[in-house]
C-alpha cells in the first residue's frame, strides 16, 4: 500500500487560511504571521495554488495570496 | 443635509447628535485595554444589522482571535461572514495601500463584494510605522482619508496612543473628520474608570466633555454625562412645563420648569440673576399664575415693579387683581397701590411668622388651587437665613416645598450655597426637583443646570447680556 506523505507545513498553511480566511498577503507577509522563513513556505503556497486551495493575485515578491473558499452545496438540492 | 450612521452604541450616538456624519473618518485613538477593537466591531455590527455591510482591516490580529472574542459579547461575525454583510480581513498596512491606489484593485474588489458602508482600519500606526518623514506620514493618511471619502465609507482609523500624555493630539487628527479619545483614568483611588471624550467631529454638534463607558456583555455601554434619572412623577404626572422665557434653558428643560416643583437657583455674590429671575417671574405671570414673592432687601417692591415690566408686565395690574402677594421682612415703607398685597412680617419672630404666613397666605392659596387657580411661590432664601437663621430654613424650606407639591404649586429658590455653607446646601439641594445656578468666574458669568426633574445636567454656559428681551444668553 501506498503511503501518503503530507507536510506540516501544507497543513499549517491550509488551517491558518482556513481558520483567516479572509488574509491577503505576500510571501513575506506570510513568513511573518506563521513565523517560517519565505523560502520554506514558496514551494508549499505553490503547490496550494496549483491544488486550487490557494489563489494567487500579481507577480514576483509582490504577489498576493488569498484563500479559495469551497462554494457551499445546498445538499437539499441533490437529495432525490 | 447631513445623514448620520448610527455607532451601535446609544451614549456615543446621544452625544453626537446622532451618530457619525455618513462618510467621515473618525480617528479612534486610546491606550491598550481601552476597547477599540470592540468599539469598532459594535459599530460594524450595528451597520450589519441595519444593512450597511463592513469590513475590519486588521494589520496585526488574526481574524480568528478576533471572532473568538467577538463571541463574548453575542457577535457571531463568522455567521455574518457567510450573510456576506461583514468581513474581517487580514493584511499588511504596504499591501492595503498598494491596492488601495489600484483600479479595480483588491480594497475595490472587496468593497464591491459586499456592497461596503463602513469599514475599520485597526490601526492606523501600522500603517505609517517606519515611515519618519511626517511629510510622508501626512501624505499617506491623506491618501488613505481620500480613498475612504471617494468610496463613501463610514470608518473608523484605530489609533494606538502612544504618548502617555493625554494632552498630546496625534498629527493624524488635522485629516480626519473627526477624533475621539478613550482613556482609563484614576478613579476615587481604588477604582479605574473608561472615559471617551469627542475631541473633534466635523458635520455635527456634540457634548462636549468626558463620558464614562463602560465594556459589558453587549459590548461598550457609554452613559452620557451630565445626565441624570429623569424624576417621572414631575415630569410625566405633571408635565405642563412653562417657559422660563430664556430659550437655551427652555431646551435644556425641555419647555421651561414644570409645574409643581420646586426650584433652587444658586447664585454668588458677583453674579447677576435679575433677568433670568425676571425673565421666569414674567412668565409665569403671562401664563396666567398667582404669586407669592418673598422680597429681599436688595428687591424692593419699586425694583421688581421696573424688572416686570422690562417683562412687559405690570405689576400694579396684578395686585389690582389680587394675583400677587409680598412678604416683607424689612421696615420699609410700602409703595402706593401695594398695600392690599403686602404680608409685614419684619417683627414677628418665627413661630409668628408661620402662623401669620399660614393663616394670611396658605388658607387663601389653599381655597384658591381648589377653584383651580395656578400659583407661583419665589422665595429668597438668603433673606431667610439673615432674618431667621440657618436652621430655620432648613426646616421652613422642607414644610414648605411639601406643601407646595402637594398643591401642583411651582416653588423657585433663590440661594447663596457659598455661603449657606455645605451642610445645608446639600440638604436644600436633596429638597428640591431642580438646581439652576449662575457665577461670576474671572471675567465671565456662567450658568449651568445641576439637576432637574427632567434628568437633565447642563454644562457650564456661558451668560451674555444682550440688549432685548430676555437680556441674556446662555452659550
Amino acid at each position: 500500500m501506498e503511503s501518503i506523505q503530507i507536510n506540516p507545513l501544507t497543513v499549517e498553511c491550509t488551517l491558518f487560511f482556513q481558520e483567516n480566511p479572509y488574509t491577503f498577503e505576500t510571501l513575506s507577509g506570510l513568513g511573518t504571521r506563521l513565523g517560517r522563513k519565505p523560502e520554506d513556505l514558496r514551494p508549499v503556497l505553490d503547490e496550494l495554488v496549483t491544488n486550487t486551495i490557494l489563489e494567487i493575485m500579481g507577480t514576483g515578491d509582490n504577489a498576493i495570496y488569498r484563500y479559495n473558499q469551497p462554494k457551499s452545496v445546498d445538499m437539499n438540492g441533490l437529495m432525490i | 443635509m447631513t445623514s448620520y450612521t448610527a455607532t451601535g452604541i446609544d451614549g456615543l450616538d446621544y452625544i453626537l447628535n446622532g451618530g457619525f456624519p455618513a462618510g467621515s473618518s473618525i480617528l479612534l485613538d486610546g491606550a491598550p485595554g481601552t476597547g477599540k477593537t470592540i468599539l469598532g466591531m459594535q459599530f460594524l455590527y450595528e451597520g450589519a444589522m441595519k444593512g450597511e455591510p463592513g469590513i475590519y482591516i486588521t494589520f496585526e490580529e488574526f481574524p480568528e482571535q478576533i471572532y473568538n472574542e467577538m463571541h463574548a459579547f453575542g457577535w457571531d461575525i463568522k455567521a455574518l461572514e457567510m450573510e456576506n454583510i461583514l468581513r474581517v480581513i487580514c493584511l499588511s498596512p504596504e499591501i492595503l495601500i498598494d491596492q488601495m491606489k489600484q483600479p479595480n484593485g483588491l480594497f475595490e474588489q472587496l468593497i464591491k463584494e459586499i456592497n461596503c458602508k463602513r469599514i475599520v482600519i485597526d490601526s492606523l500606526n501600522l500603517l505609517y510605522f517606519g515611515i519618519e518623514d511626517l511629510v510622508e506620514k501626512r501624505k499617506t493618511i491623506y491618501t488613505l482619508r481620500n480613498i475612504l471619502r471617494k468610496n463613501t465609507l463610514t470608518s473608523i482609523l484605530i489609533h494606538e496612543q502612544t504618548s502617555i500624555n493625554k494632552h498630546n493630539i496625534p498629527i493624524v487628527s488635522y485629516i480626519v473628520d473627526g477624533v475621539i479619545r478613550l482613556l482609563l483614568q484614576d478613579h476615587q483611588t481604588m477604582y479605574r474608570k473608561r472615559t471617551l471624550e469627542v475631541l473633534k467631529m466635523r458635520g455635527t454638534k456634540i457634548r462636549e466633555g468626558e463620558h464614562i463607558y463602560r465594556i459589558n456583555n453587549s459590548g461598550v455601554d457609554l452613559i452620557p454625562s451630565l445626565t441624570m434619572i429623569e424624576d417621572k412623577a414631575i415630569t410625566e404626572y405633571q408635565s405642563e412645563n412653562i417657559s422660563t422665557g430664556i430659550p437655551a434653558l427652555d431646551n435644556l428643560l425641555q419647555g421651561g420648569i414644570p409645574k409643581g416643583s420646586t426650584f433652587i437657583l444658586d447664585t454668588n455674590s458677583k453674579a447677576n440673576y435679575k433677568y433670568f429671575l425676571g425673565s421666569i417671574l414674567a412668565r409665569r405671570a403671562l401664563a396666567g399664575e398667582n404669586a407669592v414673592i418673598l422680597l429681599s432687601s436688595l428687591a424692593s417692591i419699586l425694583d421688581l415693579e421696573h424688572i416686570y415690566s422690562l417683562f412687559d408686565v405690570d405689576l400694579r395690574d396684578l395686585v389690582s387683581k389680587k394675583k400677587i402677594y409680598f412678604i416683607e421682612h424689612y421696615d420699609r415703607p410700602i409703595p402706593e397701590g401695594y398695600r392690599s398685597a403686602v404680608i409685614k412680617v419684619h417683627n414677628l419672630d418665627d413661630e409668628e411668622y408661620k402662623r401669620v404666613i399660614d393663616e394670611n397666605l396658605w388658607n387663601y392659596i389653599k381655597d384658591s388651587t381648589e377653584q383651580g387657580e395656578k400659583w407661583f411661590i419665589y422665595y429668597d432664601l438668603n433673606t431667610i437665613v439673615s432674618r431667621r437663621g440657618k436652621d430655620f430654613v432648613k426646616s421652613y424650606f422642607t414644610e414648605e416645598a411639601a406643601k407646595t407639591a402637594a398643591r401642583g404649586i411651582t416653588l423657585l429658590a433663590l440661594s447663596n450655597f457659598t455661603e449657606l455653607g455645605q451642610e445645608t446646601s446639600s440638604f436644600l439641594e436633596r429638597t428640591c426637583n431642580g438646581v439652576l445656578q449662575t457665577n461670576v468666574d474671572g471675567n465671565y458669568q456662567y450658568f449651568q443646570v445641576k439637576k432637574s426633574p427632567q434628568g437633565v445636567m447642563s454644562q457650564p454656559l456661558l451668560v451674555e447680556n444682550i440688549q432685548s428681551k430676555p437680556f441674556i444668553r446662555l452659550v
